[in-house]
């Protein structure tokens, strides 16, 4: 039987937790990143020298669980295995958050990558009652991520807003805010980001992402969380924070991974973004 | 209930992503960003197997393999949501399904003994208690929980694009985690491997397991069998193979 770990809530800025960075992080964690974040789906039933390397990091610092597997949108059966295993995963290691995408990724078997749920009526009560089983199983509630997508599933009969809005209300679940995926679709789907933020259930939020992205040669922006965040993603982020206050923020950073230093630079603005909060705005002469 | 109406577009959606060749993409998505799935989808798939596989990939040669990427996301129905498997179920489909693609008959072998290291690697097997300085004879002999105990009918560990066999060639492999959590990799015979065999259920002291391959062989001299085993079985617990013996 695993050892359980008391309970360690995230706060401030965290940084995505993955293999390549865990030789550079034992040599000495930098002081901005307070938490990390990893996927269930990745750590979860490990033994050998990757449960060990885990252990050491979760025994010093809180961890949020971030699922990519779940598939709340999904045809197949909700895999509730995955959340039974998740749930005594997420004890072992003390920790207290777990999101997922608002995506599907299996049809009748695994895709393996985040899809668009179709914005209708039925789409809604499908997820809703799958998320309550989720959150049942857990026996807590879980965040939902709004994800990036490239294309709109056509028979659309309500607006993004209102399907994640909806779907936070009914299952009474938490927000799980990506600045980034906002970003990435207001570009490519000509819209506003600020005004869709704006109509997003942020009191509810509870976790929040920012990360790069890459720009296709003919301007399409593809989320592959690969390059540095841009100035106007922070500046969602900023803007976030009036609304939402001082909440948990992860940097994603998956592919062309820069070193250490580079990638704690990045979580150090998350960090000034966050205790900017916390000060008083301006003082009066 | 009836199927709620959006799984249509969800289904219609993954059979495009699956076979684009065979099926339209959905009514209504536009060719340039259905291409953006295309390519995340399969490219993801291919990263896993990419790094599991090595050896397939260079020894079959990129065409070839990424034909048999695509035949597998196609054909074969994966049900593990943890990524670590999807290598698993490339050797499941390898070795199970019937594949139109003409490939060496030895490559469900190959792939297997790639994925291997993978698996001993994480195995999640807590070593059970025992007596490290145990009489293997007289007590029961306790392996390692990692261990797995191969036999291959090709030399496995051979093969790469410099050597493609055409003739089988059994070969018995022990790969297991040492102590400081490596992947080892150990040439084993067909004794050894049937006397590990013959321990995995903990039932059987070390002497009655000698005993029993002396019956099966049809050993003259059973007790000098035994004398040898017990040569054998010291040796793989100096190799971290055999722990001890039950505490």
């Amino acid at each position: 039987m695993p050892q359980h770990q008391i309970p360690r809530p995230a706060s401030g800025a965290g940084l995505g937790f993955r293999r390549e960075l865990i030789e550079p992080l034992k040599a000495g964690v930098p002081s901005e990143i307070s938490f990390f974040e990893l996927a269930p789906e990745n750590w979860a039933g490990m033994g050998g020298k990757s449960a060990k390397d885990l252990r050491h990091f979760t025994e010093r610092y809180p961890f949020v669980c971030h699922g990519l597997s779940l598939s709340l949108g999904g045809i197949a059966p909700l895999d509730e295995n995955l959340l039974r295993r998740t749930k005594s995963f997420m004890a072992e290691h003390g920790m207290t958050l777990y999101t997922e995408h608002l995506s599907w990724c299996a049809d009748d078997s695994h895709l393996y990558d985040l899809l668009p749920i179709p914005l209708t009526e039925n789409a809604v009560k499908w997820t809703v009652d799958r998320i309550k089983r989720a959150q049942d199983i857990l026996g807590m509630r879980i965040g939902i991520e709004n994800a990036s997508y490239y294309v709109a599933p056509p028979g659309a009969e309500m607006n993004e807003a209102e399907f994640i809005s909806s779907i936070v209300r009914e299952a009474d679940c938490l927000l799980h805010l990506d600045v980034n995926n906002i970003y990435v679709n207001s570009q490519n789907f000509n819209f506003d980001p600020l005004d869709f933020m704006a109509a997003l259930p942020l009191e509810r939020t509870c976790y929040v992402h920012v990360a790069g992205h890459f720009v296709e040669p003919d301007g399409l922006l593809i989320d592959t969380h690969g390059a540095e965040v841009i100035d106007p993603v922070w500046s969602l982020l900023e803007t976030a924070y009036q609304q939402i206050g001082n909440v948990p923020t992860c940097l994603e950073r998956d592919f062309n991974m820069p070193d250490l230093n580079a990638l704690s630079a990045e979580v150090r603005q998350i960090a000034h973004l966050q205790s900017a909060l916390d000060k008083p705005k301006r003082k009066i002469a | 209930m009836n199927a709620p109406d959006f799984q249509d577009f969800q289904r219609a959606f993954g059979r495009h992503l699956r076979d684009p060749r065979l099926n339209p993409r959905p009514a209504g998505v536009p060719a340039r960003r259905m291409a953006v799935y295309n390519e995340l989808l399969f490219n993801n798939i291919c990263g896993f197997l990419d790094s599991c596989f090595p050896v397939c990939r260079a020894t079959l040669g990129e065409k070839k393999w990424r034909r048999l990427n695509r035949s597998f996301f196609r054909d074969w129905p994966s049900h593990t949501p943890w990524f670590r498997e999807i290598p698993r179920e490339f050797v499941r489909y390898l070795s199970e399904s019937t594949i139109k693609q003409p490939l060496p008959v030895w490559l469900a072998e190959l792939a297997h003994y790639e994925w291997v290291e993978l698996a001993v690697d994480i195995m999640d097997c807590p070593p059970p208690s025992h007596n490290s300085k145990g009489n293997l004879l007289i007590g029961q002999p306790v392996l390692n929980p990692t261990l797995m105990n191969l036999s291959y009918q090709w030399p496995v560990h051979k093969i790469g694009p410099a050597y493609r066999p055409r003739k089988p060639q059994a070969s018995c492999l022990l790969v297991y985690r040492d102590i400081y959590d490596k992947v080892q990799f150990v040439a084993s015979n067909p004794v050894t491997a049937r006397l590990l065999e013959l321990l995995k259920n903990n039932t059987l002291t070390g002497r009655a397991a000698c005993l029993e391959i002396a019956m099966e062989l049809q050993h003259p001299a059973p007790e000098a069998l035994v004398s040898h085993g017990l040569s054998i079985l010291e040796q793989l617990r100096q190799q971290g193979i055999i722990l001890g013996t039950q505490a």
